[in-house]
């Protein structure tokens, strides 16, 4: 990829949107005038509308005793606070012809048997009103002649009435309630402006560049066609975040003004202030996560696109995806829907969820980047599928669409090829996908033999997807037969690496205090399991399944192509980035690197098998013998590492590490010899 | 100088067939064809080549793969740079392409001189080079009146002129021209084939195909002639008369297709 060039095409892409009248219009337009408009105005318009209703005088009449009339007269005006409305009595002739006539709103008659009926036409608005006053004047009249019955026959009437009292009090704080009502409201508001600052940008740089003519314009330059679609996505994406936070802005400050202004008028008696500094973070993690679902959002109105030839046609194709969009994150109005381990990794949903979560307060760190990586898993497989499809002359030159291959066929496949990035890509992807929904459920409802079906899928996955693109084996997993030395030298590094995962862990429980509390339900589950069943499928079911995937497809490919610090790191970077845990992120990438290392020195992917494998099998044996290695080891168990103590673990650090590294190293010098 | 090397491309198309049993139902059914059947030929610098043939003929999928648009089912394309150079990179071989045909339109949103400007940054030329060649070609092609106008806001003539300023911008050794005098009127028409005259003066490699047979007959140093993606008569325009004992192009071109069609 050329950085000059992709530069250029990005610049082309957004200059040309942004003087695209219809963006522009979806873009400023619309959420910086007309939603603030519409909001306020309509607020505006209800309060006038409620108070040209409490200042109206409805009239009524009464069939009844004059008696009964004149003890509402005095309840009309005596208690017209409590009722909410002014209420005038009226005198008529013929009541039903005076209340079709709207002369009067409604009327009361007193029937034989002695008890009232309250008239009134629920067609009308006035006449509704009416009666509902009236109903509250009748509850008033009800308890004055309670009161006085009791009261005439001699009792007390605060005893009777109310032999016990009771109020309501809110604990939370006016932020929470507020937070509540923001996070129902603002997924929606965010997933539909995404959605919709994406959407007329993605079908103008598709549909719209067929339609006009200079896609071929466009493929006689000379660029690749990675470099093409990157810098529409990235131009689309860039529109789409930047409208999504104009509208989020404006609506979020037309709100924040309807808040406050129907506050200070509460306020008045109750002296509410909101702390609205209290949804910073909050908002800062909004925006965080919104540059990512913008990216998903890109990516699938993009390939969806793609297929028309004509604004028009991609309009249509576009209105399923908002459909599908919109429900998604209607998922907030959901009771009891809470993002875990599981939704979290469902898209847009997880979106919704997590943006409702974190206006209430409520930031889950691990879920967060859960959520983060499966947006991004999503869409690097969209934009594969769009580079697919982009690759494909027939959607490019509009010659139907029959011919796309998303996928070549095994048989056009040549033998002993070594995969490229997309296909790591890819692959991660899928395992990821895989991982997240059979391993989950499988998890869910056959409990440790899940785990076994979890860690399966990530070993058949790189053996299947190596198979299917026919790649050389040997090479790919670098399977070669390793020395007993290197594996000696291997297992130092290992120790090495483990001592430095206990340092990071000790040095970062200041930061992350949680990272204490590592016991999950997979560990109080594997209480019950026999040791031999553990060792199979904690320590040894990883330890060939992880290799073959991170040290054997992932390393194997990028040893291929870029620089060995490069191909350490990145694969290091994976590994950790894999466990989908932040505060484990750290351990773990050092565990890894100590794999990642073995594994690159040594050549053989055995070695660092090996070095798994013990590292797990240790875990194992601390959860399932806790005594006995408490014992032998009982640094592994201190809350707190001194100074000293780290101290020591980091010289016995150094020294296993290079005791390692020159073990290896010393093997290889003999091979050269 | 241009080499295509035994080049094909296969499409798919639907063909509808009757089935012969009792319930009478049509069935579509997918069949390849060659739109591009094994063609080769070479195109020297300093030369003008005429490719010719009727609608559907391949004209236009040959000259796409030709600029690497499109890539050949087999076969492939190649350039020999002014130093001697083998080129088959389809990126590199865009750089020293400049491919012009009645779907390569312009954007409407920028006006001539952002587009040439963004053009010059893909290409990688220098910021300054890139501004002294558009003065250039805004002289030469007589649009510095036009240069800052949006181009929808510029009139057929104009905006023709405005696609030959994108192919110049990078200076390239070889012009694949589609059809670019197809519906133009005569004085903007006359500009085009001044313009490829101009060109092969400069020692560049000019490939067009087209329908005005007069035109090529002057034009052109060679002619191909194409029928059903394969080539059926070459040779220069003095020579194909020779042959078919014709006395203009137009006569040629109606025997050898009379003769194509009749095997």
């Amino acid at each position: 990829m050329n950085m000059k060039r992709m530069t250029a095409l990005l610049k082309r892409e957004l200059r040309d949107i942004l003087r695209d009248k219809k963006t522009l219009f979806t873009m400023v337009v619309i959420p910086i005038l007309l939603y603030p408009l519409l909001i306020i105005g309509m607020s505006v318009l209800m309060s006038t509308i409620m108070s040209s209703q409490a200042e109206k005088t409805y009239l009524v009449a009464f069939d009844t005793e004059k008696a009964v009339e004149k003890e509402f007269e005095t309840i009309f005006t005596e208690n017209k606070e409590d009722i909410g409305y002014q209420i005038e009595i009226v005198d008529v002739n013929n009541y039903e012809e005076a209340l079709d006539a709207e002369e009067i709103d409604a009327f009361v008659r007193e029937t034989a048997d002695g008890a009232y009926t309250l008239n009134y036409l629920s067609a009308k608005d006035k006449s509704s009103t009416a009666v509902s006053a009236l109903g509250s004047a009748f509850d008033l009249y009800r308890e004055n002649l309670r009161e006085q019955k009791i009261e005439d026959a001699g009792l007390d009437v605060e005893t009777l009435l109310n032999p016990i009292s009771f109020q309501r009090e809110d604990l939370s704080s006016t932020e929470e309630s507020v937070g509540n009502l923001l996070g129902s409201m603002m997924p929606f508001f965010i997933i539909v402006s995404i959605l919709l600052g994406a959407i007329y940008p993605a079908i103008d740089v598709t549909a719209g560049e067929k339609e006009r003519g200079t896609l071929e314009t466009l493929l006689t330059l000379p660029v690749t066609n990675f470099e093409m679609i990157m810098s529409k996505f990235l131009a689309v994406s860039v529109i789409a975040c930047v409208s999504a936070m104009l509208n989020v802005f404006s609506m979020g400050g037309a709100m924040v003004f309807l808040v406050s202004s129907s506050m200070s008028s509460m306020a008045d008696n109750m002296n509410i202030t909101i702390h609205y500094e209290t949804f910073i973070p909050g908002i800062l993690f909004t925006l965080i996560v919104m540059m990512f679902f913008a990216l998903l959002v890109t990516a699938v109105c993009m390939c969806t696109c793609v297929f028309a030839k004509s604004f028009k046609e991609a309009n249509n194709y576009a209105t399923p995806v908002m459909l599908i969009f919109m429900f998604g994150s209607y998922v907030t109005m959901i009771p009891d829907m809470e993002l875990t381990a599981q939704t979290a990794a469902i898209p847009i949903v997880n979106v919704a969820l997590l943006v409702e979560g974190l206006f209430q307060f409520s930031y889950n760190y691990g879920l967060f980047a859960i959520v983060l990586f499966s947006n991004v898993a999503y869409s690097l497989l969209a934009i594969m599928i769009l580079g697919k499809i982009y690759n494909s002359e027939a959607v490019l030159f509009s010659e139907g669409l029959s011919s796309i291959k998303l996928v070549s066929k095994r048989s056009d496949i040549k033998e002993k090829q070594m995969p490229g990035f997309g296909d790591v890509i890819l692959l991660l992807c899928v395992v990821l996908l895989l991982i997240f929904y059979v391993g989950s459920y499988a998890q869910i409802k056959w409990g440790f033999a899940g785990v076994a079906i979890q860690q399966g899928i990530i070993l058949l996955c790189p053996l299947v997807y190596a198979w299917y693109i026919k790649a050389d084996g040997k090479k790919l997993f670098s399977l070669k037969p390793v020395k007993p030395l290197q594996i000696l030298g291997s297992v130092f590094m290992g120790i090495g690496a483990f001592l430095g995962a206990l340092l990071i862990g000790g040095l970062l429980m200041p930061v992350f205090p949680d990272s204490a509390e590592g016991l999950t339900q997979l560990d109080n589950m594997l209480t019950e399991v026999p040791v031999s069943l553990l060792v199979l499928v904690v320590a040894l079911m990883p330890a060939i399944g992880e290799e073959l995937l991170f040290r054997g497809f992932v390393m194997g490919t990028l040893k291929n192509k870029c620089k060995p610090v490069v191909t350490v790191l990145v694969t290091t970077l994976i590994f950790a980035a894999y466990h989908m845990s932040l505060i484990k992120m750290f351990t773990i990438g050092i565990v890894g690197l100590g794999l990642t290392l073995a594994a690159y020195k040594t050549g053989s992917i055995a070695a660092s098998m090996c070095v798994h494998f013990l590292n797990n099998l240790l875990s194992v044996l601390i959860s399932k013998y806790p005594e006995q290695l408490q014992k032998i080891f009982p640094v592994l168990f201190k809350e707190k590492l001194g100074i000293s103590g780290m101290l020591i673990l980091a010289a016995v650090m150094i020294v296993g590490v290079s005791i390692g590294w020159m073990l290896i190293s010393s093997r290889k010098e003999n091979v050269k010899e | 100088m241009i080499v295509a090397n035994d080049l094909c491309k296969q499409f798919e198309r639907t063909v509808l067939e009757q089935e012969n049993g009792k319930k009478k139902k049509k069935k579509s059914k997918k069949e390849k064809f060659y739109a591009v059947n094994h063609v080769s030929f070479q195109v020297e610098q300093g030369e003008i080549l005429g490719i010719l043939g009727p609608n559907g003929a391949g004209k236009t999928t040959l000259l796409r793969m030709l600029g690497s648009l499109m890539l050949p089912t087999s076969g492939s394309v190649e350039i020999e740079d002014q130093e001697g150079n083998r080129i088959t990179d389809a990126v590199l071989l865009k750089r020293s392409i400049g491919y012009l045909s009645g779907n390569t339109k312009l954007y409407h949103r920028l006006s001539t001189r952002e587009m040439l400007y963004m053009l010059g940054e893909i290409y990688e030329i220098d910021r300054e080079e890139i501004v002294r060649r558009v003065e250039e070609i805004g002289k030469v092609l007589d649009m510095e009146s036009f240069l800052d106008n949006r181009i929808e806001k510029l009139s057929t003539g104009q905006t023709q002129r405005a696609s030959i300023a994108r192919c110049l911008i990078h200076e390239p050794d070889i012009y694949i021209f589609d059809e670019p005098t197809l519906g133009l009127d005569i004085l903007s028409a006359d500009a085009i084939v001044n313009f490829m005259k101009a060109q092969k003066e400069r020692g560049k490699t000019v490939l067009y195909s087209t329908h005005y047979l007069e035109e090529a007959q002057f034009l052109c140093d060679r002619i191909i002639m194409i029928y059903k993606g394969r080539i059926v008569r070459e040779g220069s325009p003095a020579q194909i008369m020779e042959e078919c004992k014709a006395g203009n192009l137009r006569d040629a071109f109606h025997r050898v297709m009379e003769e194509v069609e009749a095997v």
